[in-house]
């Protein structure tokens, strides 16, 4: 018994050493220091790449502090480019550079570690239709738990079970509310999963107008940010996943396909 | 058995067998007393004295200043005792040398006694406390029998110590009272039988007793109230507890003179103890040494049982009129006990008085507690006990501390109830009753049969009417949140002890144990948006199910004077089901698991000579799900150094195969249930326990350190995390992620215990040093403070008796629990536009709540019968004294960019009041 304490101790003091030791040559960024990076690779649109501090517990600023001077290396396997900051603390390229099935590396330099993220450029969806582009809203839906029927379904093509978010965005400047339900958000993303159908049903409409109804192929990590909570009480904090090293946040590629649909309700 | 008595000054003595004190009270009984008296009441009781041949003790200074004037015409001499103390206010006690004593104070015995023990050796004719030997020994090295019972119940007494008077032959009784002893040097020898909280007696051995099996009587002591509560030991020069490692035994009956809450309480007393976390208000479970509470098997009567809480933990399931005695083994316990990897409690239900029927109950201020006992016939008796809890005064305040109570700390205010957003808060409705019967049937000496059935349910009702705040004037609703939970445990066994002959000794005991956790959530109700009225029915559902059909038997075999062999056989089988559905057709979970265990064991209790105890045992377990058999070597052994002085030490190996996860809910409160190891996602669990320590004992003081090492392999983590449905999500369907995590720990630590054991102030002070640590893949690759990790903790417990007072006072002090906090947050914008915050946390359990601190008061007063019995007392408790704010944990919420922390905290000042009243 003895014997596995002294044994177990040393192992533990090795194991804090070769740790503490570790941290002098510069290759981890303590966990307060890890500047959070959110970049979103997606055909069509400019690369942009947002590189911002963490924020105390009691700062009320919605966004933490932007981490300037940085320089970004986006790569794709064969071809590095540099990103421009083109707003302090948001960095960019608008030249067409992304290509399904490739892999892309972002590197950057940050309090002398290297913060790096991979992502793969996911294909865009193929076949996606939805049985309505017209859709009136029956009245008395708008309670909170009513049993309510399928509004409209979405399908597409997903033979290998790849990742999808089906995202709603309401292109109204004042978009109108229908229901009572609170003040529910106008935007919302559905999380699909590996399916290839989404019904939706009447009550996830809180708003009436014009509705983007996107639907984007995406990788696992953007689903493992969707489903992460960070917990509430002290018995059940955990860490976010995050595919950044060295870091928070995500840097992940996806490709959209894009449904309009008009909402009515009378 | 009558002898004849000899007239000594003004006193009379009777040579006594054991049955003296009976012989008195016959004699009390039958007696008719047609005197008229007017004299001072010594004078009476001298009188009374020569002319019944009852001996009589007393001060007579005081008693002779009392007079009575009093005519008796025929009445029975126990009336008139009764009327002249009454008037008085006199208490009579009879010991069981049948003596009377008349006391002015209760706590006046003591001193009696050793007034009487000196005028007996002055006196020129000694009492014969014993019957002398019938003849010269005829019969000698044989071997004898026996059980040793409460003279007023006839309730078996497990845990007595029987001696020869002048050798060293002596041993303790098995849990079901009984006894062998080899090697009784003659057949006139004396048997010294002793037992906490009775009084000491002698038995003279003769060709009769010898013969079969013989049964030895004990009387309570008057006053059990310098009797040590809880202990390491029990009294006696030596007793098989200083065999024993790491146990701690209970009896229920003095646990009135501890502070309580709500009621006294089993499981919660053993907290008090080192090696015991005293510090978890929300939970009866024990966590023991470093252990988790599913890591601590808890049987009642032969059957386990899977739910040890009531109400949010604040009671525990067992309710104290219907125990006779509790064992809790902390670790490296007998090849005996098996299933769990870090301790065992074994609670042991009262049989039923024997000889007559008496009832009686306990009322608190949140629960009535009440309880029947009888004899059926000779051979057998019937025990019955119910609880429930009542919203008494207490009640919201408890429920309100364990459903939602929030001090606000850190910047920008805010209030508590992060996720409950709009809601209404109300306080739930909650109860809790359990429910216990056994029947004991002993159709002879050789065999005795019983029947315990117990069930034990919770009910909360967190129904609420839930109405959102509406921006729409077309739109009204009438809604009602139904969130009903039920959970609680079912369990009966039937018992057959028998004795096969003097060395052979058998419990079987086949049971079944069921735990239910239902909880059916959702909302009904309608809607009304412009005009069109809409009917609402949607929910969720939970169900848990685990049932236990198990045999055992367990066999003693007093196979030599240096040899005792333990063996048995156990076989069981565990059915499981959790589903949880949406809306009745949306099936999130549905596990259905079975298994059977099944396996034998077999234990030495090796004697080399009279210092030296070795036990070594194996237990060997096939489990059918994973198909493979598995090993558990034990072994413990003590060395008597000295008289006083014991070295001890144990170690072992221990599986278990089921395991309570928790599902987290981050709205609506985290539910627990069973499930079963398996060969994918959930490993049977192993651990190693190394034990050594030692303890020195005086007649007045026990010192017991001991230290652990204990290595947990395979431990699980397994959570169910669940995405939308909820009140505000209802229109998609939850998804449920299901995370296994396995990982390593382990657990050391020093307990010392310094108790002072009799006297009128007892107690004890228990220090634990301890560490506990895990490491889980999931967390990293380091080693973490397990949840349960505390440095150091402190218990002092006093208890002081005054006459009919006693008064305790305990203090807890311990380091902070464990926990993970925020560092900061981050803020991430989703490709949907909407900005999600998440929290950046330390190291998981890197921080440490404030210690822990409390005092808790109790003052109990004893109601005593003229006879000087105890029918009763009148608690009155105060609970963390000085309202010191005990934090349980931390709850983030974000409000306005900001992470605000509230804590959670524990009960403050509670005080209470308890009443006990029993008929005899």
């Amino acid at each position: 018994m003895e014997i596995k304490i002294k044994h177990l101790f040393f192992c533990l003091l090795f194991g804090m050493l070769a740790f503490a030791s570790c941290q002098k040559n510069s290759a981890d960024i303590s966990i307060p220091n890890k500047p959070v990076v959110v970049g979103y690779l997606i055909p069509g649109q400019p690369i942009s790449v947002k590189v911002y501090q963490q924020k105390a517990l009691d700062d009320t600023a919605t966004y933490g502090a932007v981490i300037t001077g940085l320089s970004l290396k986006l790569s794709d396997g064969s071809q590095t480019v540099t990103l421009t900051e083109s707003a302090k603390g948001t960095y960019t390229y608008s030249d067409a550079f992304l290509t399904t099935g490739k892999t892309y590396t972002l590197q950057f330099t940050y309090q002398n570690a290297l913060v790096s993220a991979q992502t793969v450029l996911p294909a865009k969806p193929v076949n996606y239709t939805a049985t309505k582009t017209l859709i009136n809203l029956p009245t008395g839906t708008g309670s909170p738990n009513s049993v309510d029927s399928v509004a409209d379904t979405f399908r597409w093509n997903n033979p290998d079970s790849l990742y999808h978010v089906l995202v709603f965005k309401n292109d109204e400047t004042a978009p109108f509310q229908v229901s009572g339900r609170g003040t529910p958000l106008v935007n919302f993303t559905v999380n699909v999963n590996k399916t290839s159908e989404y019904q939706i049903y009447y009550r996830s409409f809180n708003y009436i107008g014009t509705y983007r109804a996107i639907l984007y192929g995406v990788n696992k990590e953007y689903i493992d940010l969707l489903n992460a909570q960070s917990g509430s009480s002290s018995q059940n904090l955990t860490n976010i996943p995050t595919n950044v090293n060295n870091g928070l946040g995500i840097f992940t590629a996806m490709q959209a396909d894009t449904i309009k649909l008009t909402l009515t309700q009378y | 058995m009558k002898r004849l008595s000899v007239p000594l000054l003004l006193f009379l003595t009777i040579a006594c067998t054991h049955a003296q004190a009976q012989q008195t009270q016959k004699i009390l009984k039958k007696s008719i007393v047609d005197h008229f008296f007017s004299c001072p009441l010594d004078e009476m009781l001298d009188t009374l004295s020569l002319q019944y041949k009852v001996r009589f003790i007393f001060e007579r200074e005081p008693i002779h200043g009392m007079d009575v004037v009093e005519h008796f015409f025929n009445e029975p001499l126990i009336d008139a005792l009764k009327l002249v103390c009454k008037q008085n206010d006199l208490q009579y006690w009879i010991e069981n040398d049948g003596t009377i004593y008349i006391l002015q104070q209760p706590d006046d015995l003591d001193r009696l006694k050793q007034l009487n023990a000196m005028n007996k050796s002055l006196s020129a004719v000694k009492p014969k406390m014993l019957e002398p030997p019938k003849g010269p020994p005829t019969r000698f090295m044989f071997s004898i029998s026996g059980r040793v019972v409460d003279q007023n119940t006839g309730e078996a007494l497990p845990g007595a110590i029987v001696s020869v008077r002048n050798s060293d032959v002596n041993t303790a009784t098995n849990t079901s009272g009984n006894f062998t002893l080899l090697n009784v040097p003659a057949d006139t020898c004396v048997l010294e039988v002793s037992y906490m909280g009775y009084q000491p007696d002698k038995f003279r051995l003769d060709d009769e007793k010898i013969k079969g099996s013989m049964v030895l009587p004990l009387f309570p002591s008057m006053n059990a109230l310098n009797e040590v509560v809880i202990t390491d030991k029990k009294h006696g020069v030596i007793n098989t507890d200083s065999k024993k490692v790491s146990v701690l035994q209970l009896t229920p009956a003095a646990l009135d003179k501890l502070p309580n809450i709500g009621e006294r309480d089993i499981l919660r007393s053993f907290q008090l103890m080192p090696g015991v976390s005293g510090t978890n208000e929300s939970s009866s479970g024990a966590y023991v040494r470093g252990g988790t509470p599913d890591q601590n098997l808890v049987t009642f009567d032969g059957f386990t049982v899977y739910q040890v809480d009531h109400l949010y933990g604040f009671y525990s399931a067992f309710n104290p009129n219907a125990v006779r005695d509790v064992e809790m083994y902390k670790g490296g316990f007998s090849s005996k006990y098996g299933g769990r990897l870090s301790a065992v409690t074994e609670i042991r239900g009262k049989d039923g008085n024997k000889n007559e029927t008496n009832f009686g109950g306990d009322l608190s201020l949140l629960s009535i507690n009440l309880y029947g006992e009888t004899p059926l016939n000779k051979n057998s008796s019937f025990l019955v006990a119910f609880r429930r809890s009542y919203q008494g005064p207490l009640y919201d305040k408890i429920f309100g501390q364990f459903n939602k109570s929030t001090t606000t700390t850190g910047p920008g205010g805010g209030g508590p109830g992060g996720g409950r957003g709009f809601m209404n808060q109300t306080t739930p409705s909650s109860y809790f009753y359990d429910f216990n019967a056994k029947y004991t049937y002993s159709p002879s000496d050789k065999n005795t049969f019983s029947w315990t059935y117990y069930s034990g349910t919770d009910h909360l009702d967190n129904s609420r009417d839930l109405n959102f705040p509406s921006f729409v004037s077309s739109y009204s609703s009438d809604l009602k949140v139904n969130d009903y939970t039920k959970s609680g445990n079912i369990g009966t066994s039937g018992k057959w002890v028998s004795t096969w002959g003097k060395k052979l000794f058998s419990n079987t005991v086949i049971s079944y144990s069921q735990f239910n956790s239902d909880r059916d959530r959702g909302t009904t109700g309608t809607v009304t948006d412009s005009g069109t009225t809409t009917n609402i029915n949607n929910g969720t559902y939970e169900y848990n199910r685990l049932k236990d059909l198990s045999l055992k038997s367990d066999w003693e075999w007093q196979a030599g004077s240096k040899y005792k062999v333990l063996f048995g056989g156990y076989g069981s089988y565990l059915d499981i089901k959790y589903r949880y559905t949406q809306n009745d057709t949306t099936s999130l979970i549905n596990q259905h698991n079975n298994g059977a265990i099944t396996g034998g064991y077999t234990e030495l209790q090796y004697d080399p000579n009279s210092d030296l105890h070795i036990q070594p045992g194996i237990r060997e377990t096939y489990y059918s799900p994973t198909g493979k058999i598995y090993t558990e070597p034990r072994l413990s052994a003590t060395y008597h150094f000295t008289d006083r002085f014991n070295l001890k030490m144990a170690t072992g190996r221990f599986y278990q195969f089921t395991n309570r996860v928790t599902r987290e809910d981050i709205l609506n409160g985290d539910r627990n249930f069973w499930v079963l190891a398996d060969k994918n996602n959930m490993p049977v669990s192993s651990a190693n326990h190394y034990i050594a320590g030692f303890n020195y004992e005086t007649k007045d003081f026990l010192i017991d350190i001991e230290g652990y090492y204990k290595q947990l392999n395979g431990l699980t983590e397994y959570s169910i995390r669940q995405q939308g449905g909820g009140p505000f999500n209802a229109s998609t369907t939850s998804t449920i992620t299901e995370n296994y995590y396995t990982g390593n720990g382990w657990a050391k630590g020093i307990e010392v215990l310094l108790q002072k054991k009799v006297g009128v102030y007892t107690g004890w002070i228990a220090y634990t040093l301890a560490q506990s640590k895990s490491k889980f893949a999931a967390y990293g690759n380091d080693y973490f403070p397990s949840d349960q990790d505390v440095r150091n903790e402190f218990k002092w417990i006093n208890m002081y008796h005054l006459q009919r007072w006693s008064f305790a006072a305990t203090w807890i002090f311990s380091t902070g629990h464990p926990y993970t906090a925020p560092l900061g947050s981050y803020t991430i914008n989703t490709v949907d536009g909407n900005k999600v915050t998440y929290l950046t946390i330390s190291d998981k359990n890197a921080e440490r709540l404030p210690a822990y601190h409390r005092l808790d008061l109790s003052a109990t007063y004893d109601l005593l019968k003229v006879d000087g019995r105890k029918i009763g007392s009148i608690g009155f408790s105060l609970f963390n004294a000085y309202n010191h704010i005990n934090t349980w944990y931390k709850e983030y919420t974000i409000q306005n960019n900001q992470v605000v922390t509230s804590n959670v905290n524990y009960l403050g000042l509670t005080p209470n009041i308890t009443l006990s009243l029993r008929w005899k």
